[in-house]
C-alpha cells in the first residue's frame, strides 16, 4: 500500500519514495518504505534515534544509493542523475545539518553567501543585499561579521538556515533541527521552520524525534520504525492513534515495540555464565 | 584450537581484503582528485591560499633544520676529512649530499609530519562536522573546492621547499666551514661549483621532492577524506598520513636513488 497522505493529488507531489531498501552491511535500515512528500507545507519525519531518518534525507539528497526502490524529487529519479543533473537538482534543495555544518574558515556573512558565489553571477552589492535580507529572516542580521566559533548551537542552526535559503530552492530538509537546543532556542527555530515555509511557500521536511516542538507546526507527519513506516497523517491523527507503535512514541515510553534491553541472553544465563573459567 | 586456527586465518583474510580494498579506494580517490584539477584554474585563490597555509608557513621549520644539517655535516666532514688533508672537500660533501639526498628526503619527512599531518586533520575535521556534506549539498564539489588546491598546493610546495632545505644547508656548512674552521672561502666554492652537475644533482633533486610531495600529498588528503569521522578516527588518520608518507618516502628515495644514480 502507498502511504500516500489523503486528499492529495499526486501532481502536488514533490517527493516521491516506492519500494526503498537501505542496508548498512547486514542491519538492515529500510526494508521497503514507501512516502509521498507534498509540494507544499510541513511534513515530519518522526521515529527514535537509529532509525534512519537522517540517511532517509540523504537518500533524498542522492548522497547515498538505495540498495533497490526510487527516490523521485519533482519527478526526477534522484540515483539516476548523473553528476551534473544531480547538482543541478540540488541547487534547488535546501539542507540544514544537525550541526550546522558551516565553513568554519568563512564568517557568517561569507557562509551565507557561500552558494550564492558559486552557483551565480550576482554583483557582490547583490549579493550583500540578498545575505542581510537572508540573515535578517533569521535574525542574525547584526552577527554578519561572526565567526562559527563565536555561535551558540542554536544561532549556526539558524545561519545554515539563512544558508539553505540563499538560493531559494523548492524544498528545505531540516535534520533534527531542536536537538539539544535550549526552550528559547527551540522556540526560536520552531517558530522560523514554520514561518519561513508561510513566507516562501516551499515543501520543507523537518527530521526530528522531538514530537511535541515537531507535531507543533507541520501539516503531516510520517512515523518511521524498524525499517517501515509504521503510521503517517496529521499530527491530530497521530496524537488520536491507537497503534502500539506510536503510542510509544509519542507519550515517550520507555518499554514496548521498541524494547528497553538490547538484544541479549536471558540475564540469568549471563550472570551465571563464567565464560569457561573456574 | 581448530577453531581459533580458523578464527586466526579469517582475521588475516579479512585484513588482507579490507587493505586491498582501501588501496583500490585511494586509487579512484587519487584519479578522481586528477579530474578535477583542470577545473580549479578558474579559481587561482584557492591554490594560493593553500600554497601559503601549506608551503610559507612550514617555511620556518624547513630553514631552521636545513641550516642546523648543514651545520652538522659541515663539522662531520671536516673531522672525516682532515685526517687525509681533503678537508678542502668539505663543500663538495655537503652539497652533493644535500641536493641528492637530505634536501628532498628530510624535507618530504618534515612536511609530511607538519603539513601532511595538518591536512589530514583539517578534511577529516571537515568531514566530522559535516562541512563536506554540506558542501555536497550545496551543488559545490568538495574534491573541486576542497582535496584539489590542498593536494596541488603540496604537490607543488614540496620542490620548492627541497631547494630551499638545500640552499639554507649549503650557508650553514659555510658557516661552520668557513668562518668557524678556518677553511678557504674561495675553495669551498669552487670545488662545490667544480663537483655539482646541473642535471643530475640538481634536477634529480627536484625530481625526487616532486614525487615525495606528490606522494606526501596524496596520503595526507586521501587519509582525512577517508577517515572514520570521529576523533579517535581521525586521531588514527593522521598518525597513518606520518606513518606511510615517512616510509613511503624512504622507499621511493632508494628505488629513485638506484635509477637517477645507478650505472
Amino acid at each position: 500500500m502507498t502511504d500516500t497522505p489523503p486528499g492529495h493529488h499526486l501532481s502536488d507531489t514533490l517527493i516521491k519514495i516506492r519500494g526503498l531498501h537501505f542496508s548498512h552491511g547486514q542491519h538492515v535500515i529500510f526494508d521497503g518504505i514507501d512516502m509521498d512528500i507534498p509540494r507544499k507545507g510541513v511534513t515530519a519525519i518522526m521515529g527514535p534515534s537509529g532509525t534512519g531518518k537522517t540517511t532517509l534525507l540523504k537518500l533524498i539528497g542522492g548522497q547515498l544509493k538505495p540498495g533497490s526502490g526510487t527516490v523521485e524529487v519533482d519527478g526526477e529519479n534522484v540515483h539516476r542523475l548523473g553528476t551534473a543533473e544531480l547538482y543541478a537538482l540540488r541547487k534547488r534543495m535546501g539542507m540544514m545539518f544537525q550541526s550546522g555544518a558551516l565553513l568554519t574558515d568563512l564568517n557568517v556573512f561569507d557562509n551565507v553567501a557561500y552558494p550564492l558565489r558559486e552557483h551565480t553571477r550576482l554583483t557582490e552589492a547583490m549579493i550583500r543585499q540578498l545575505v542581510l535580507l537572508k540573515l535578517n529572516a533569521v535574525g542574525l542580521r547584526g552577527a554578519a561579521q561572526l565567526m562559527p566559533s563565536q555561535l551558540s548551537g542554536g544561532m549556526a542552526r539558524r545561519v545554515a538556515m539563512a544558508r539553505a535559503i540563499s538560493l531559494d530552492p523548492m524544498m528545505i530538509m531540516y535534520d533534527e533541527p531542536f536537538t539539544g537546543q535550549d526552550p528559547i532556542s527551540m522556540g526560536v527555530l520552531v517558530q522560523l521552520i514554520r514561518n519561513l515555509n508561510n513566507a516562501l511557500d516551499i515543501c520543507s521536511i523537518v527530521v526530528s524525534h522531538d514530537v511535541r516542538e515537531t507535531l507543533s507546526i507541520v501539516d503531516y507527519a510520517y512515523i518511521i520504525s524498524a525499517g517501515r513506516v509504521i503510521e503517517h497523517g496529521s499530527p491530530d491523527d497521530l496524537r488520536a492513534s491507537v497503534s502500539e507503535w506510536t503510542r510509544q512514541f509519542i507519550d515517550g515510553l520507555a518499554d514496548g515495540p521498541v524494547p528497553f534491553h538490547y538484544r541479549a541472553r536471558p540475564l540469568l544465563e549471563d550472570l551465571f555464565d563464567n565464560g569457561g573459567r573456574r | 584450537m581448530m577453531n581459533a586456527v580458523l578464527e586466526r586465518f579469517r582475521t588475516i583474510g579479512h585484513r588482507t581484503l579490507s587493505s586491498i580494498r582501501r588501496l583500490g579506494r585511494g586509487h579512484l580517490f587519487l584519479l578522481n582528485v586528477i579530474s578535477v584539477l583542470a577545473g580549479m584554474m578558474t579559481r587561482p585563490g584557492l591554490l594560493i591560499k593553500q600554497m601559503y597555509s601549506v608551503g610559507v608557513l612550514t617555511l620556518i621549520i624547513i630553514v631552521v633544520a636545513g641550516l642546523f644539517v648543514g651545520m652538522v655535516m659541515a663539522l662531520q666532514s671536516y673531522y672525516a676529512l682532515v685526517d687525509f688533508g681533503a678537508e678542502d672537500s668539505v663543500s663538495v660533501m655537503v652539497v652533493l649530499s644535500l641536493l641528492r639526498e637530505l634536501g628532498p628526503v628530510v624535507t618530504g619527512l618534515l612536511f609530511a609530519g607538519r603539513a601532511g599531518s595538518a591536512l589530514t586533520a583539517e578534511i577529516g575535521l571537515m568531514k566530522a562536522t559535516e562541512q563536506l556534506s554540506g558542501m555536497e549539498m550545496m551543488a559545490v564539489n568538495p574534491m573541486q573546492r576542497v582535496i584539489a588546491p590542498r593536494f596541488l598546493a603540496s604537490f607543488l610546495s614540496m620542490p620548492l621547499l627541497a631547494l630551499i632545505f638545500s640552499a639554507v644547508g649549503v650557508i650553514g656548512a659555510y658557516m661552520v666551514a668557513v668562518m668557524l674552521l678556518g677553511l678557504d672561502d674561495g675553495a669551498f666554492w669552487s670545488q662545490a661549483q667544480a663537483h655539482v652537475d646541473v642535471h643530475l644533482d640538481i634536477v634529480n633533486g627536484i625530481i625526487k621532492s616532486a614525487v615525495f610531495g606528490f606522494v606526501a600529498a596524496w596520503i595526507a588528503v586521501f587519509e582525512g577524506y577517508d577517515c572514520i569521522p570521529t576523533s579517535e578516527g581521525l586521531g588514527q588518520a593522521t598518525t597513518r598520513t606520518v606513518v606511510y608518507s615517512s616510509l613511503a618516502i624512504l622507499g621511493l628515495d632508494f628505488v629513485l636513488t638506484a635509477l637517477m644514480f645507478g650505472d
